[in-house]
């Protein structure tokens, strides 16, 4: 019985003071959208970080460590520091124990754009997310020597569409000196948003490589050795060398075994690394900003409940002919304190409830966005625990700090002489 | 400080007196002189009229007797109970049960309306509102009506409404579940003449119909006449 008075006298003076209390409401609304957003983002930008690749289960490089041969490999971020013989990833590919190989042959951009000499493997086995495979939005995989697939970010950054023409420039660098400009590539093919490196690079054959490199054997073209497109025709472009390849196995139990083998390689030193135990460890690395993030925003959600608080005190004294009057027909100091711990409650949980509408909103509204424009996967998905205790962490906390004002409303409430305080 | 009793009819000992009060004394901290009071003793159903100026502890007295504060020395007793002796929570629930109570002003709760500012004393005790017998709402209406507050008033915000109206609602909340006592703190003195005399005829009027004792305190000595009883709080100023 008291507790439903006290709640219904709680609710009705919240509706009384709605307009002051509605700034502080907006006021703790932003911030715990704020709190929730980045620990939501920060969920999904770590889920789409380490499935940035996916399925595969081995890299293999020169020797190298593992974060450098992810990061030149998946990310385009670096340089190869050495390559793989052709004749070793012949090898390879007699190994049974191994499904499927993707070579990687890198060195060239196209506008700053990492150029991906690769074949028709990796669009057969690439995979990124959730097992996703990729998929082309128009056009199709190379099929020609100088075809080449651009990645969605490419392709819409530069405002290419299919059957462009294009120039790579030899080594990487948004604005090279060297370009292969005897040799334009046609585009045949654009690639969907990943939301991954893979959006930011361009796809050529092996043979497109090799065949653009005829000539520069020195790091320069040597005028009449290069090749225009009519003379390659018909030639065959066996590559010497490749800089990676993707691996998967047949028996993922064996993927140690085969990694083992790999490293003690003795054709040439080699390097094999498990992607997600090298993306776990990059992730590591950028994991203590992420986290300064999210505490940076506890406090901005702590700031916002000492504003209530202050709020609240201040209308306290406004609150005195009311109080007194509850006091006088037999209310006891605890339920005066009750209202004010009711209050903050209903505060906190009316801010949870909008901020949570709020977000859902605009993850779905940003969501596509972001996925086009920054190549950012961010979905609407159901919260996680995490997630959840964060939030119901805001009315505990409400519910904490109302204690400042329950209790000074109790400790003057004690003291409440008949009529208004002050008088006698 | 000085007190004089005007009563006029004495009542036999043993019947239990709505009010009884000994030998009380109050201080509001140990540098101060102690407030001094009049003993009396005001039987069930009849009303006392409390005069004094302002500064002689009327509002004190009322907290005394209302178990708000505790008294220095002395004795209460409300209808045989010795408040002074009961726990803090007890003394709540006591004043929720058998004390109706009006103040000089802002006698209302902002933010309820007029109907759920009457049946406030029912919410917080079940002897209020089971002496109802009726719904608390229903009995709210009656007395609204008795205190001719117009109906479309009810379920108004009691902020729209006028001094007098205030007031008369803080009666009907003050009467509401037949307490055995009202204390009422000056309530007249922001109504002009006409609307005071027709307050105290209804309270008091509404109050005999329930047997309820009313300790009526006023500045003003020309109200005395209408009650049983009168005390002088205090000395006259020359």
């Amino acid at each position: 019985m008291k507790a439903r008075l006290a709640i219904s006298l709680a609710t009705a003076s919240l509706w009384h003071r709605r307009k002051v209390l509605a700034l502080v409401c907006l006021t703790l609304t932003l911030s715990v959208t704020l709190l929730l957003g980045i620990q939501y983002l920060r969920t999904e930008v770590k889920q789409s970080f380490t499935s940035t690749i996916s399925d595969t289960d081995l890299i293999i490089g020169a020797r190298s460590g593992q974060i450098n041969l992810l990061l030149y490999t998946v990310f385009h971020i670096g340089d190869a520091t050495n390559n793989i013989r052709w004749s070793t990833f012949q090898e390879l590919k007699q190994d049974t124990r191994i499904d499927w190989l993707i070579p990687i042959s890198l060195g060239d951009s196209y506008k700053g754009f990492r150029v991906v000499g690769t074949d028709e493997s990796f669009g057969k086995h690439f995979r990124f997310g959730r097992g996703q495979p990729l998929t082309l939005a128009s056009g199709q995989w190379f099929d020609g020597v100088f075809d080449v697939v651009l990645g969605a970010g490419v392709a819409k950054k530069l405002n290419h569409a299919l059957d462009d023409k294009i120039i790579l420039s030899h080594g990487g660098g948004s604005t090279s000196f060297s370009n292969h400009t005897n040799t334009p590539f046609t585009v045949t093919g654009i690639l969907e948003p990943t939301g991954t490196p893979v959006d930011q690079a361009v796809y050529i054959s092996l043979q497109g490589m090799e065949a653009i490199h005829v000539g520069w054997e020195s790091g320069v073209a040597i005028p009449g050795r290069t090749l225009t497109p009519e003379q390659a025709e018909g030639r065959n472009f066996t590559p010497s060398a490749i800089t990676a390849v993707f691996a998967g196995l047949d028996r993922k139990i064996l993927t140690f075994r085969v990694q083992r083998d790999l490293n003690q390689y003795t054709g040439e030193p080699l390097s094999a690394i498990l992607p997600g135990v090298a993306l776990s460890e990059l992730w590591r690395l950028m994991s203590q900003f992420e986290r300064a993030l999210l505490g940076i925003t506890g406090f901005v959600v702590i700031t916002s409940l000492i504003g209530l608080i202050a709020v609240l005190l201040t209308l306290q004294t406004q609150r005195a002919h009311e109080i007194a009057i509850l006091r006088a027909t037999g209310a006891s100091p605890g339920l005066i304190a009750s209202l004010y711990i009711i209050e903050c409650l209903a505060l906190a949980v009316v801010a949870c409830v909008i901020s949570l509408a709020l977000s859902t909103f605009v993850v779905s509204m940003l969501g596509p966005w972001l996925l086009t424009n920054y190549g950012l996967q961010v979905q609407l998905r159901p919260l996680n625990i995490e997630e959840w205790a964060l939030l119901a962490s805001v009315p505990l906390a409400a519910v904490v700090v109302a204690l400042i004002p329950a209790f000074s409303a109790w400790q003057q409430s004690r003291s409440q002489g008949f009529g208004s305080p002050g008088e006698s | 400080m000085n007190s004089q009793s005007e009563s006029s009819t004495q009542r036999p000992a043993d019947e239990t007196a709505a009010i009884e009060v000994k030998d009380l004394t109050f201080r509001w901290d140990k540098h101060q002189p102690a407030l001094t009071f009049p003993d009396l003793r005001l039987p069930q159903g009849e009303h006392l009229f409390l005069h004094g100026p302002s500064g002689t502890g009327k509002s004190t007295f009322l907290s005394l007797l209302a178990g708000m504060l505790p008294p220095a020395t002395g004795s209460i007793s409300l209808l045989g109970t010795a408040i002074q002796k009961l726990g803090a929570g007890k003394r709540d629930r006591f004043r929720a049960d058998h004390i109706g109570v009006i103040f000089q002003q802002f006698n209302l709760v902002p933010y309820l309306t007029t109907e759920a500012n009457v049946t406030l004393p029912c919410r917080l005790s079940r002897t209020r509102k089971a002496s109802t017998g009726e719904t608390p709402a229903s009995s709210a209406h009656r007395l609204l009506t008795a205190l001719a507050i117009p109906e479309s008033h009810w379920q108004r915000k009691v902020t729209q409404l006028s001094i007098g109206q205030q007031q008369r609602i803080a009666a009907a909340r003050a009467l509401i579940g037949a307490p055995e006592i009202i204390l009422a703190d000056e309530p007249t003195s922001a109504l002009d003449s006409d609307n005071r005399d027709r307050f105290i005829n209804l309270l008091l009027t509404l109050a005999e119909e329930r047997n309820t004792s009313v300790l009526f305190v006023s500045h003003d000595r020309s109200l005395a006449q209408r009650f049983h009883h009168q005390i002088q709080l205090g000395q006259v100023p020359a």
